[in-house]
């Protein structure tokens, strides 16, 4: 970019992805000159009713956009011309077999490639866009949002169970997951306003779901053939072109209702009161946006597969080459969404003649979104959410929680003991009855149990800690271990571990996965150290990092070695490989940490009530963050080792502690602990007995009753 | 005793990798061989049951009719579970005298042994190299550990036999050269290639493999179908194994590339019964049996 427009004022490009852009002169000139009508006759006509850009400033605008457009196309299509050159040499008609078939190559799967790249790149940056502006939260986009994650798991379910579905309801598969994604994910959202940091919360979790839910489909049915990872990695590998053209209407389709639209949107960023003035239906009108969106992405998702960050960067990238205003933000976002899978997807068709390996598009892109993400997060603005102060009531609810809270402990203390005394000697025998354990057995069967059980109750207190420790700190309740990106970096620990050492023992399993959630938590605080250590960065930061993995893996998995049954199987957090040693090392790690977490106490208690107003009181803030963080990402490191990176424990055993009336900080740690270990040995005896001698991993399972549980419970708790 | 182990780690471990003999199995072995055995791999326990045994357990057993198929497995074997999760809990209550696993689990085999003294054999290896050397090695040492020596011999001797029998019947069809696959989706397949187990059978049969390319170390490569137009032999045939995806075929029907592909024409494409793509001997023969005889009828 060396032509920086005027108008960007608070961001400046991002240093890597458009640097390379040779400003074309004539290109630019002639897209903006035909856009300039476009934005033009819709410019602000509410605030003065008069007020009319003036046009070099209009063109200016759109000189930063249009270079990154050229530049990312041009690159493109010098790729592409690369393979289409000796086609388009050769004699026509085709002189023998070879060059022949060569031509039916380039125009039925190369030229279809090409298109397909271009649409659902533009589909799912405008569906981006839309979201962005709707819900103006910069971060939003159908990655982040889970919508492409729901509609996966509709296809990946619809695929293994109602096959015939997938034959002429594709789309209304895909697009019936991607609505049940969003209005579960703005459900939570209401909640905050859709605060655009709680909304991506809600999303990142949402996806978790659908991708833990995806993966366990995938390994209960695909032993030997993985054809639902490359699916899910979103492959643009074409040999017709039905996919490109049923996108194309749908887009077109999209794009003109995005246009009738616009007026309307523009008007959005007056903001609610200043619309309202004007007698406009916002509600609806967002309601009507939003649905286009979900619609553009889902249809991409049923088309090819989870393509990530397209729709997050695109639009990222327009706003920072100085695209201000919403029409051209979604104009330019569309063409630079476009250009940017196009981009990708030819590089990579280039690159597929040096390396033997099979890399699904979609996967790469996320691999290559992700820090982009994560090199942004600095420049974008965040707000620390005040907890809100309780409402009279609950404040008369809180002076009683005490008492409260002190009956509610009596009874689940003998509940827990009850709980782990039914887990180790109740459950499944080899003749497949739910019996107590055979006497002639008891010595085998307690070495094989207490293990997991010990592992799996001291799991759950610390992820309960963790999650405790994450939602005072940034007073978010969706704040969780997995969307710290700690369990992300266990995960990357084990694949090196499992691709680099032929064979890794269990220690070495376990080594790598605590040296991965180190690093990460490392580069976390370094990354987000700048801003104070505001715990939106570090989240977001964590955010970034976990899709990153989610993404190797990804393309691990689609390569179609079998080790990456492996990873998955770890992934979806078994305690299975739990020896007696580890789980005597957790149980002590728990102990550890915790008493640690005890003496911060006073700070868990101060923090919510805001930056300011905690550093009023005497709380260091940088100092405590740090701590506090620490703590949490240690908690979670231990966790995840030996339950996997996945369980929604640390989300939910808050909450119910919350929900019995424990608001301070010791009280609610000593209860949430108690309900996370309980809750993890449950799901581990759910896990070892549901499909024996098949077992489900304890982390998908808690997953599995963890999230729709806790929808229920934050619609209660409303 | 001793010596007999250590020779035939040594015979063994050459050539197949680790193996694990734990405390007991010398007694087990005088007693005249186990009896007990559990398996964790499919390709051993088909071999085991050629070599006259019937393991206790398998892992996955539900599973052997749809990837196996031959030989049957007979009734009353218990299921392990996963392969890379099998049961502890089942398996310690079986009381197994023998446990068969392969470097693939690696990761269980401190835990297995603690169990029962176990055999680990490696076919598919990080180290590489032809699959079919690797499965013949494999099947004698796990001759040698079940103390059936003179069964191993026999059965690898009747497979070679058989891999003979066959290549004299496809040397009077002059057949063509082959490519294998698996659909994955519509789009995608796996094609299976050096050094894997599909491959090194074809060229003990005297075929071709139209796809060059080496693999990985498991003998396969994925790719999207459009590349199978690399391949440039007109001759060349297109065989798919089950199961193939419901909607593979009708969509690629649909497609012009693919009827343009020489290799999709007809009487240039088939779908067979697939045999285990990450099998041992058993698997390789059955593999011969259904692409002999298909290559005979279709000459």
């Amino acid at each position: 970019m060396t032509k920086r427009p005027g108008t960007s004022q608070a961001i400046s490009p991002a240093p890597g992805g458009i640097g390379a852009a040779g400003p074309r002169a004539t290109a630019v000139g002639d897209a903006a000159a035909g856009e300039v009508s476009l934005s033009g006759a819709a410019e602000r006509p509410a605030v003065t009713g008069s007020a009319r850009a003036v046009f070099p400033q209009a063109i200016r605008a759109h000189a930063g956009p249009a270079a990154v457009v050229a530049a990312l196309m041009g690159l493109a299509l010098l790729l592409a011309f690369r393979q289409a050159a000796p086609i388009l040499a050769a004699p026509q008609p085709a002189p023998d077999a070879a060059s022949a078939m060569a031509a039916t190559l380039f125009f039925f799967s190369t030229l279809p490639r090409m298109a397909t790249a271009l649409l659902a790149g533009a589909c799912l940056a405008l569906s981006g866009a839309l979201f962005q502006l709707v819900l103006r939260n910069p971060l939003a986009s159908p990655t982040t949002l889970g919508i492409s994650a729901g509609a996966n798991l509709a296809l990946v379910a619809a695929m293994l169970f109602m096959p015939g579905l997938l034959g002429f309801g594709r789309d209304l598969v895909a697009l019936t997951g991607s609505l049940l994604a969003a209005g579960l994910v703005f459900l939570m959202g209401a909640r905050h306003q859709f605060s655009p940091f709680s909304l991506v919360m809600s999303g990142l979790v949402v996806s978790l779901w659908c991708g833990a839910l995806a993966a366990v489909l995938t390994l209960l049915n695909d032993r030997y053939l993985e054809s639902l990872f490359i699916w899910g990695a979103g492959s643009l590998s074409q040999q017709s072109w039905t996919i490109p053209l049923s996108l194309l209407p749908k887009l077109a389709l999209a794009g003109l209702l995005v246009v009738l639209l616009l007026r309307p949107l523009f008007l959005n960023e007056l903001g609610e009161a200043g619309a309202k003035a004007l007698g406009l239906r916002m509600a609806e009108l967002r309601l009507a946006a939003i649905v286009i969106a979900v619609a553009l992405a889902a249809f991409v998702t049923s088309a090819v597969g989870v393509i990530g960050f397209i729709g997050l960067v695109a639009p990222t990238i327009a706003r920072l080459a100085g695209t201000r205003r919403p029409g051209a933000q979604l104009f330019w976002s569309t063409l630079i969404g476009a250009g940017l899978l196009f981009l990708t997807d030819t590089a990579l068709m280039a690159l597929a003649g040096q390396v033997a390996d099979f890399l699904p598009t979609g996967a790469v892109t996320a691999i290559f979104g992700s820090p982009l993400l994560l090199i942004l997060l600095p420049r974008l603005k965040t707000r620390h959410r005040v907890m809100q102060a309780p409402a009279a009531g609950r404040r008369v609810a809180a002076v009683f929680a005490g008492s409260r809270g002190g009956a509610a402990l009596r009874v689940i203390l003998p509940v827990a003991m009850l709980v782990l005394l039914l887990a180790v000697f109740f459950g499944r025998s080899p003749d497949m009855s739910f019996r107590l354990m055979p006497p002639a057995l008891f010595g085998d069967l307690v070495a094989l149990r207490l293990p997991r059980i010990l592992a799996a109750f001291a799991a759950g207190m610390m992820l309960a800690a963790a999650g405790s420790i994450l939602q005072r700190l940034t007073g978010n309740e969706m704040a969780s271990p997995e969307v710290l990106g700690i369990s992300a970096g266990a995960t990357l620990g084990v694949a090196v571990a499992v691709f680099v050492i032929a064979a890794p023992g269990l220690f070495t399993q376990l080594g790598f996965s605590a040296l991965g959630a180190l690093a990460v938590l490392a580069i976390i605080v370094l990354t987000a150290s700048r801003s104070g250590l505001q715990p939106e960065r570090v989240l977001l930061a964590g955010i970034a990092l976990g899709a990153m993995v989610d993404a190797v893996v990804g393309v691990i998995g689609a390569t179609g070695d079998p080790r990456a049954i492996f990873l998955l199987r770890w992934m979806s957090g078994s305690t299975y490989g739990v020896t007696l040693e580890g789980a005597m090392l957790a149980g002590l790690a728990a102990a550890l940490l915790l008493s640690l977490t005890a003496l911060c106490r006073r700070w868990l208690d101060l923090l919510p009530l805001g930056a300011s107003a905690a550093s009023a009181i005497g709380v260091p803030l940088r100092p405590a963050r740090l701590v506090l963080m620490g703590l949490a990402g240690l908690l979670s490191a231990a966790a995840t080792t030996s339950v996997g990176p996945l369980s929604f424990v640390g989300l939910m055993a808050p909450h119910l502690a919350r929900q019995l009336g424990f608001t301070r900080a010791a009280p609610q740690l000593l209860a949430a602990c108690l309900f996370g270990g309980l809750l993890m040995v449950a799901a581990d005896w759910i896990g070892r007995s549901a499909v024996y001698p098949y077992e489900i991993p304890a982390g998908l399972v808690s997953a599995l009753i963890g999230a729709p549980f806790l929808i229920v419970l934050m619609r209660r708790g409303r | 005793m001793f010596a007999r182990r250590d020779a035939l780690r040594l015979a063994a471990g050459a050539l197949v990798g680790p193996l694990l003999v734990g405390p007991g199995y010398a007694d087990a072995l005088k007693a005249g061989g186990p009896t007990r055995i559990a398996s964790l791999d499919y390709g051993l326990a088909s071999t085991l049951l050629s070599l006259g045994l019937t393991p206790v357990a398998i892992a996955a057993r539900d599973d052997w009719d749809k990837w196996v198929v031959e030989p049957p497995l007979p009734a009353g074997i218990a299921d392990l579970g996963a392969s890379w999760e099998i049961n502890f809990e089942v398996l310690t209550s079986l009381k197994p005298d023998l446990i068969l696993t392969t470097p693939y689990n690696a990761a269980l085999t401190p835990r297995l042994e603690a169990v029962a003294p176990t055999l680990s054999l490696g076919v598919y290896t990080a180290d590489g190299g032809d699959v079919l050397p690797k499965a013949v090695a494999a099947t004698r040492g796990l001759a040698e550990g079940v103390g059936r020596v003179a069964e191993g011999e026999a059965l690898i001797a009747r497979t070679e036999a058989f891999f003979d029998a066959c290549r004299a019947r496809l040397a009077r069809v002059a057949p063509p050269p082959l490519a294998l696959i698996n659909f994955l989706d519509a789009r995608h397949a796996r094609i299976y290639t050096a050094p894997g187990l599909y491959h090194n059978v074809l060229e003990r049969l005297g075929l071709t493999n139209a796809w060059a390319k080496p693999g990985n170390f498991w003998g396969f490569e994925t790719i999207g179908i459009e590349r199978l137009a690399e391949i440039g032999d007109e001759r060349a045939r297109l065989i798919a194994f089950e199961p193939v995806p419901a909607d593979v075929l009708p969509k690629l029907a649909l497609s012009p590339l693919w009827q343009a592909l020489p290799l999709a024409r007809p009487g240039h494409f088939s779908v067979l019964p697939g045999s285990l793509m990450f099998g041992m001997l058993n698997d390789a023969v059955r593999f011969a049996r259904i692409l002999t005889d298909h290559l005979e009828q279709t000459a």
